[in-house]
Formats: C-alpha cells, structure tokens, sequence
C-alpha cells in the first residue's frame, strides 16, 4: 500500500507546503504544552518525594518552648506508635520582620537553628555557599527565589524593633518548611553565631521533634496524639506541621500549571482538528476531478484517503517530536518559576513515557480527526467528481472561523477573568485559597479576651472584630483542623460551598475533604483530650491549605470538648497593620500575647502568585495571536487560491488591491466579532464552571472568582481588531493575481 | 469470423433527477464491444453518449440492468471492487486531461503504474516506451502539466490511460479541448494504439475524431438509433468520409 501511495503523498506535500506547516506548528505547540504538563506532573512530585528521602526529611516535626522540654518527652514521643526514629534539635523560635522581602517588609514565624548541629534528620544542603562565614545567616531557596536575597547580599531582620543584619552565608536546601505555605520559614546560623544568638532570645530557645514515621501512618492521628500529650503534660505546642500538607502546599502552583497546560493544550489540538478537517474538506473541493481521475484509474477510496491523510500523518508525528524537543529547553525555566512558590528546584530530566504519551495522543487524534474528515472520498462517485458534483456542501469556512475565535476567546477569557482576579481583585484569589483574611491577628489570655475585644470594639479604625481561631481536633479517622469562630455570619470570606456554616453550638460544618462519608443532616463526633462531642453537619467548606481536612465550630460548639479560644482577628478599615500591631503592643503589652501581620503575610503571597500568574497570561495572550494569526493563515490561503478568478474579474472590472485587500480582510470580522461576543456572553456561564474546575482540583471547590464583562468586552475587541490587522497582513498576496488570472484557471 | 465481444450490456436504464424534474438517459438500451474494434459513441448533445461509455467502464452505475465486462458482471461490483477492476481493465482519457497539476509527466504516468506494478523501474521503462510512442521528448517527462502545451498534456494522458496495458481504452471527447494541429497528432496516437490492437472505445461529436473508428454507433432518444461499419481507417479515405457523412444525416445529425 505504502508502496502505491508514496508518490501522491510526496505530491500532496509538495503542493501544500505552507498549509502543513501551520498544521505542524499548530500540532508542535500542542506537543510543547502537553509534554511541559506530563514532565512537570510525573517528575515535580516525584522530584519532591525524592529530595525529601535524600534530606531524610522528617514526617512530623513540632515544636515547644525549651523550658518545657524533658527527657521523659523524648522518649514517650519515640513510644508512639508508628514511630521510627525521633531526633531533637534546639532553635530560637520567634516572629521576625525581614526587610526588603521582595521589596517590603514581611513579617515571618522563623525559626533560627544551629547550621552546624549534627543532624540524621531534616538534613540541610547549603548548595550555593557565599563563602562568607563570619556574621552570616543561611537562608531557604524560597528567601532568595521570592524575597529576592543573593548569596552575595545581606538579610536584615528586625525582632522586637532591633534590627539584625546578617551576610547571607549560603542558600539552603531543606524540606521541613520550603515556603511560606506552612507559616514557618527557618534561618541557619554558623554555630558561633548561633549562640550568641539564642543567648540574646533565650526566652525564644525551643525544643524541635523530628519525628520519621512508618509509611503506613496516619499523619493526623499522630499529629493528634502528639497534641494531645503534650496538652496533658502542660507543655504549649508552638507549632506542628506534617510531610503531606508540606507538599500540598508546596506544589499547589505546579498543581494548577498543570491543569493550566492541558486545557489549553486541549484548547489548541481542538483548534488544530478544525483546522485540518477544514484543510482536508477544502482539498476535497478545490481536487475534486483530480480525485476523481484517481478513482477512474484505479484508486480505491481508501487508497486517496490513506494519501490524503500520509502527509497530516507525517507532518504531525515529525511537529510533535519537535514540540517535545522544543519543551526541553524551556522546561528548566518553568521549573525555575515554580521554584518561586514551592521553595525547591529540579532539573526536569528526559522523561520517556511522557513523549510516548504525547506522541500516540497526537497521533491518534491527527489519525481519527483526518480519517473522519476525508471520509466524504468514500462517496465520491468518480464521474460526479470529475464533473466537479460533491454532493456535499461547502467547507464550511465561516463555521470554522467562528469555532475557533469561539476557542480563543475562551482562552482570552480564562486569561483575563486569571488577570482580573489576581492583580485588580487579589481578595478573591486569596479568599478562594484561603480561609478567613484579617488585617491582624492578635493572641491574649482566655481571661483577658473580652477586655481585648472591648477595646479593639472601641478603636475607629478597626472594622470588625472577630473571635476566630484553628485548633486540632479529632474525629473517628482522624484529626481535623477546627476553625473555631463566634459568628460566622460575620466572617469575611464565606468558604462554604454546600449548605450553611455553623449557628448553633451542635452543629459543624466539615471540610471536603470528609464530606463523602458525612452527608448533611447526619452527625459527627469530635474528640479533644477525653471531651467528646456530637455535632450535626449542617453545610460543606473548603480548605486549600489543609487539604480539606477541616470543619467549623461556633466557640460554644467547641468549648464542649475544649477551651474557649484566645485568639481574634482584626480587620482594618485603612489603617496599616504594621502601625496598628506597633501601637497596640506599645500601649496594650499586658494584654497582648502574640500579633501577626496577616495583611502583610496576605500581600506576600498576592505578590507570589501575581508573578507565576501574570506568566502564565502571557503564555496564553502569544498562543492566541499566534493561533489566530495561523487559522486566518489558512483560511485566507485557501480562500485567496480557490477564488483566484474570482479576483481576476474584480481587478478586470477596476477594483485596486487595496480595496480587494480590505474587502477581503473584512469578510472575516463580523464572523469573528460574533463569535468573540457570543464567547463573552457565555463566558458568564462557562468561565465560573470552568474556575470552579480548575480550582477544585486543588482542594477549592469554592472559588471566589468575578467574571469582569468589562475586561471580556476589551478582550472581544482586541480580538477582532488583531484578527482585522492580522487578515490584512495575509491577505497581500491578492496584490500579486493579474486579471489575466481569470483566463487562466 | 465473429467478433469476440468485451462488453455485453443488457437492459440499460438511466435517469438523472428525480419527481417531475426526472430526465430519462435510456431506459432500455443493450450494447456491445468488440475486441480490437475503435468503437466510436455519437449523437446529439445530451443524447447520453458520456453517460453510456461511464457506465459500460464502471465509472457510473446504470440505474438498472447488467453488464458483463470480458466476463466479470460490473453492476455487481461494490465502489472499491469496481477501481480495482478499472486500474487492470480499462483507460481513461478525458476532454480537460485531467494530469495531476504539480505533478510532472513521469510521476502522473507513475501513479496510475503502481496500482498494478511493484516494479518501479519496470512502470518507467514502460512509460519511456509509451512516452516515444506518442512523441514526447525525453526533456518534457519531468514537466508539469502547466509547463506544456495541450496537445502534449492529452499524449501524456493518453500514457498514464495505457500504462497498465487495459483492456479497452475510453475517451471521452479527447480533442474537444485542443486545436487542429494538436487533434490531429492526438488521434494519431489513438490510431496508432489500435493498430497495435487496443480496444479502444470513444465518445466525440467530431467527425474528424469518428472517421478513426471503425465501427460507429449513434445514440438518440436513449436508444442505439443506427450503427455503421466504416471498416479499417486509412488516411484521406475520401470513401470512408463519405459513408460516414451519409449515416450521420441518415441519423439526422
């Protein structure tokens, strides 16, 4: 068979070199964006689990005030159950401002250890030592990749309104925190250093357990039992974070990019399917006696189609290793962008499967989409079609125009409702990855709560006022982190998304995590310590942060099963928090036990995210104008050369090449200024699916995303306008048909 | 001695259209070719004379009837059954040539060659032999159809329309697109061809064209009207001219 196609497949790749080419383009940018996605989703996480095991990271560590810490906890900690090894390190635990953390100040949880310590766990790797040694503080990757802080720089700190400044000795890498994302971020002094240190902030010199687990383990139940022990002892839990929630945090970006990349490789190989039936469906009609003549001598239909398909074939197959070729070289810096956000980098590696997988993908669809379109040569009756009788109608080029500026509008809509969201109404990004976002978060002693809250109440620039606080608890398979509020009805972000929060003192709403096993209206039990409870489930939330393992209580409903919380959010009208945090622990020490600037904490993150988004945008604004640059391309191609008499005859009767341009050009608008308004009407109703989509495969299924139809409409309008610029451009080759053209078809 | 017949069609029936618009080719009509015989198809515009030589070559199925090709039953035969029993049976050639633009001589002679051949270089030496047969310069095998003139395109043609050596050879109105000198060397090749003792089949409303027959049949009102036996061609015959002038006014021509 090869044997008796080969020459009409040479042929029709010959004679339509331009055309496959923007095939090939179309098929290589699909290849690039899916093999981006696949070697990102088979080799970050695995990248991750193994730069854990050879850190020899621990599953859970915790931390408490050294005071506190006895041998007697070392060892009932190493008599838990499932647990392998336990090591104990010393550090100063306190929050810190950095200054200059990617041009402003931030306020951090850090925790301060002795680089030289000997470790088995949570090793730490300074990979690029600045050689200074004296007066230096190590810092996580996160610190440099988002804080902006060079090896060769200084980090200042200002604790408790002294600054400390430091030369960076190097940048580590470690995996106990990595980010941000967990609320604790270390520093790594030289252990000189270090001691002075702690002997300045003895009061801050804490104990950390790091534990490594059997695999097997239930990282909640033994976070639990951790939690609980140490309750009983008296000892405070400053802190616990897990390997799992790490992670999720870790790659919650790399996650979306993901999903990102597929629905518009997605997007782009729909694109290309349309664009190759209506390649095909146009050879058809433009060779239809020369198929018949093929016919006549002998060709079977399968014969033709097999010819007619041979070259999309080899054109897709050789643009999708050049598109897998081609994601190689800018795979590092994608993997570099995530590394702004997850805290650790790796060198994506050739990756076998999922070249394997991209190329039967593509070439599976090139071959069904192509075989499906050069079907109608099966009902080619060979003298109808040398008499040029189809039988069919038209290629449909407006159809296809309207498809694809459908598409791309879709795309420019996602893009821009991305934009639109993160950077002008960065709330709603932040409220759909987070829970409740007060401007400052204030700790005081349980009996000092009210006198706290009543001044707060009476201050002019504070807004509201809310007891709110996260605290673990327990539940038949596991643990649970309780958001533990006095009303939810005055809470700033609404995270429920199915049924309602919590009014009453026995009621709880669950996180997604959970929700499968407890429909609503049926009821759940909650432990602390050997308080049990049972609370009816009334609605469903979210929880990006804690992977869904959550649920809400009223303050009554938790003080069944434990202590009243002590801690409550403040949300300011204008007032900086930074001022307002300084001003109250310098009038209200005796009331204040601990602050937080989460505006700033907030802002951080904005800031993070804003650059991985405003990327990605980009990303998708050039793969629009080159997707309509290369659908007009062969639409206009096509067009220009099946009407080419056409144009000898408007030349013949007077029309100059300008007018035919702009006539021609301006055939294609109202198509595509329909088709982009019909988008962005719909778009009311897709884009929130769509979000809710993508969102909730990280955990939100809630997203608080605003369609912006303002945005849309420009977006529509820079379409066609790009679209008219674009039809003009390519429409210059009418300049070269001569009249003479029409007497000689 | 009697003639062997190639294609023996019976009861033929066409019509194009369909209700009130329905346009009736024939209704009943048989036929048959003769081996080695120039059948020549004639008659008015419109009269079907395309319409018959399509469907007695299995290029359009009759609406209803048979017609047994040198013993296979072509009617039976499904789309793919039927291209592969043209690519060994019969040739082609047609009014607008039909050579696959952008393509040079060689290979569009090539194309129809390896349907029958796995032997490429076998498929070229034929064509270089065909190729010399009707006069086209070695120079002109590796043009295009664009790059010659129309007389040339019809000769090229008439090669990829014999280069699987077919049983019987159709053409349909061959010189209708060229001028007189272009014809002449065009029918030229035909008589040469069934000299050589093709079978070859054609339809034309050219006399000129007709006068290369040797058996010539005129069809009107979807019948087989008259036939005449011109008997072997010569050049300026003026006998064989006039014969053929008399039976077409007898068909009323």
């Amino acid at each position: 068979m090869m044997k008796k196609i080969s020459t009409l497949t040479l042929h029709n790749l010959n004679k339509a070199k331009g055309q496959y080419l923007s095939f090939g383009v179309f098929i290589c940018l699909t290849a690039f964006i899916i093999n981006i996605a696949l070697v990102l989703a088979f080799q970050t996480f695995h990248a991750y689990d193994s730069l854990f095991d050879q850190l020899n990271t621990a599953d859970i560590n915790f931390i408490i005030p050294q005071i506190q810490d006895s041998n007697d906890l070392l060892t009932e900690v190493e008599e838990i159950d499932g647990v392998s090894v336990v090591e104990k390190h010393g550090g100063v635990f306190m929050p810190v401002t950095v200054r200059e953390f990617a041009g402003s100040d931030f306020d951090m949880n850090t925790v301060f250890y002795n680089l030289d310590e000997e470790r088995t766990l949570n090793l730490l790797t300074v990979t690029e030592p600045s050689g200074k040694s004296e007066a230096s503080v190590s810092i996580p990757m996160y610190m440099k990749e988002l804080g902006g802080f060079a090896e060769d720089g200084s980090i200042t700190y200002s604790i408790d309104g002294k600054e400390h400044t430091y030369n960076i000795g190097g940048i580590v890498l470690e995996m106990q925190y990595g980010n941000y994302g967990t609320g604790m971020i270390g520093g790594y002094f030289p252990e000189a250093v270090y001691e002075d240190f702690a002997e300045e902030y003895s009061d801050h010199v804490i104990a950390e357990y790091s534990i490594k687990t059997a695999r097997t383990v239930d990282l909640n139940e033994m976070k639990n039992a951790i939690s609980e022990m140490l309750r009983e002892k008296g000892s405070a839990l400053l802190n616990i974070n897990d390997r799992d929630t790490a992670k999720q945090t870790r790659t919650m970006v790399c996650t979306l990019l993901i999903v990102i990349f597929l629905a518009l490789a997605a997007i782009i190989l729909v694109v290309s399917i349309f664009l190759s039936n209506f390649r095909i469906r146009s050879a058809i009609e433009g060779e239809l006696a020369q198929m018949g003549v093929l016919k006549a001598v002998g060709y079977t239909s399968n014969l033709i189609i097999a010819s007619t398909i041979m070259p999309y074939m080899l054109v897709g197959v050789v643009s999708t290793i050049t598109g897998i070729a081609l994601s190689y070289a800018v795979l590092p810096a994608v993997a570099g962008i995530l590394a702004i956000q997850s805290g650790f980098s790796y060198t994506p590696a050739f990756d076998i499967m999922a070249m394997l997988i991209v190329i039967l993908t593509l070439s599976c669809a090139i071959l069904l989409f192509s075989y499906l379109s050069a079907g109608r040569i099966h009902r080619l009756e060979p003298i109808n079609a040398i008499r040029g009788i189809t039988g069919d109608e038209s290629a449909g080029q407006n159809i296809l125009l309207f498809i694809v500026s459908f598409g791309i509008m879709v795309l420019l809509s996602f893009a821009g409702t991305l934009l639109y969201n993160v950077n002008v109404k960065p709330d709603n990004f932040m409220n759909t990855l987070s829970e409740e976002l007060p401007s400052v978060i204030f700790t005081t002693e349980d009996e000092k709560m009210t006198e706290l809250k009543a001044l707060l109440a009476n201050d002019s620039c504070v807004k509201l006022v809310l007891e709110y606080a996260s605290v673990p608890v327990s539940y038949e398979d596991g643990s649970l982190t309780a958001f533990v509020c006095e009303d939810f009805t005055k809470t700033t972000n609404d995270i429920c998304y199915e049924g309602k929060s919590p009014a009453k003192e026995n009621e709880i709403a669950v996180g997604n995590a959970i929700s499968d096993g407890y429909p609503i209206g049926s009821e759940i039990e909650l432990t602390v310590g050997d308080q049990s409870a049972d609370y009816m489930v009334t609605g469903y939330i979210q929880s990006v942060n804690n992977a869904g393992a959550v649920c809400q209580l009223t303050s009554e409903g938790y003080e069944k099963i434990g202590d009243a919380a002590n801690s409550v959010n403040v949300y300011l009208y204008d007032k900086n928090a930074d001022v307002f945090i300084k001003e109250y622990e310098e009038n209200h020490d005796a009331i204040i036990k601990s602050s937080v600037n989460f505006e700033q904490m907030s802002e951080n993150g904005r800031i993070m995210y804003t650059g991985i988004v405003s990327v990605i945008v980009m990303i998708l604004f050039v793969i629009s104008v080159l997707m309509v640059l290369l659908v007009l391309y062969v639409i206009i191609n096509s067009m220009i050369s099946r009407r080419r008499q056409e144009f000898g005859i408007y030349k013949a009767i007077g029309y100059t090449n300008r007018q035919l341009t702009v006539k021609t050009a301006l055939a294609f608008i109202p198509v595509v200024a329909m088709a982009s308004i019909i988008s962005v009407i719909a778009g009311l109703w897709y884009l929130p699916v769509m979000n809710n989509i993508i969102f909730s495969l990280i955990g939100a299924v809630k997203n608080h995303f605003e369609v912006a139809v303002w945005i849309l409409i420009i977006f529509a309008m820079m379409l066609t306008a790009v679209a008219f610029v674009i039809s003009v451009l390519l429409s210059a080759p009418i300049k070269k048909i001569t009249a003479y053209s029409l007497l000689n078809v | 001695m009697s003639k062997q017949t190639v294609i023996s069609a019976r009861h033929l029936k066409k019509a194009f259209g369909k209700g009130e618009n329905v346009q009736v080719i024939y209704a009943d009509l048989n036929i048959d070719i003769y081996k080695g015989d120039f059948t020549v198809i004639m008659g008015s515009s419109g009269a079907g004379k395309s319409t018959l030589m399509y469907s007695l070559s299995g290029m359009d199925k009759p609406d209803g009837g048979e017609i047994n090709f040198d013993g296979t039953y072509i009617t039976k035969l499904n789309n793919d059954k039927l291209a592969v029993f043209r690519r060994k049976e019969c040739g082609f050639v047609f009014q607008q040539i039909y050579l696959i633009d952008k393509m040079n001589l060689m290979d569009n002679v090539i194309t129809a060659g390896v349907l029958t051949s796995k032997d490429r270089e076998d498929i070229k030496n034929r064509a270089k032999e065909l190729f010399s047969l009707v006069n086209i310069p070695e120079k002109t095998w590796r043009k295009t159809s664009s790059q010659i003139s129309g007389g040339e395109a019809q000769r090229a043609g008439i090669v990829r329309a014999v280069i699987n050596s077919p049983n019987v050879l159709f053409a349909d109105e061959p010189t209708g697109a060229l001028n007189s000198a272009n014809s002449g060397a065009v029918l030229d090749v035909f008589t040469s061809l069934h000299q050589k003792g093709q079978s070859i089949v054609m339809v034309t409303h050219d006399k000129k064209s007709a006068l290369r027959g040797n058996r010539i049949i005129y069809i009107k009102d979807g019948k087989i009207y008259g036939e005449c036996d011109l008997g072997k061609f010569e050049q300026d015959d003026t006998e064989r001219t006039e014969k053929l002038d008399r039976f077409i006014k007898e068909m009323g021509w």
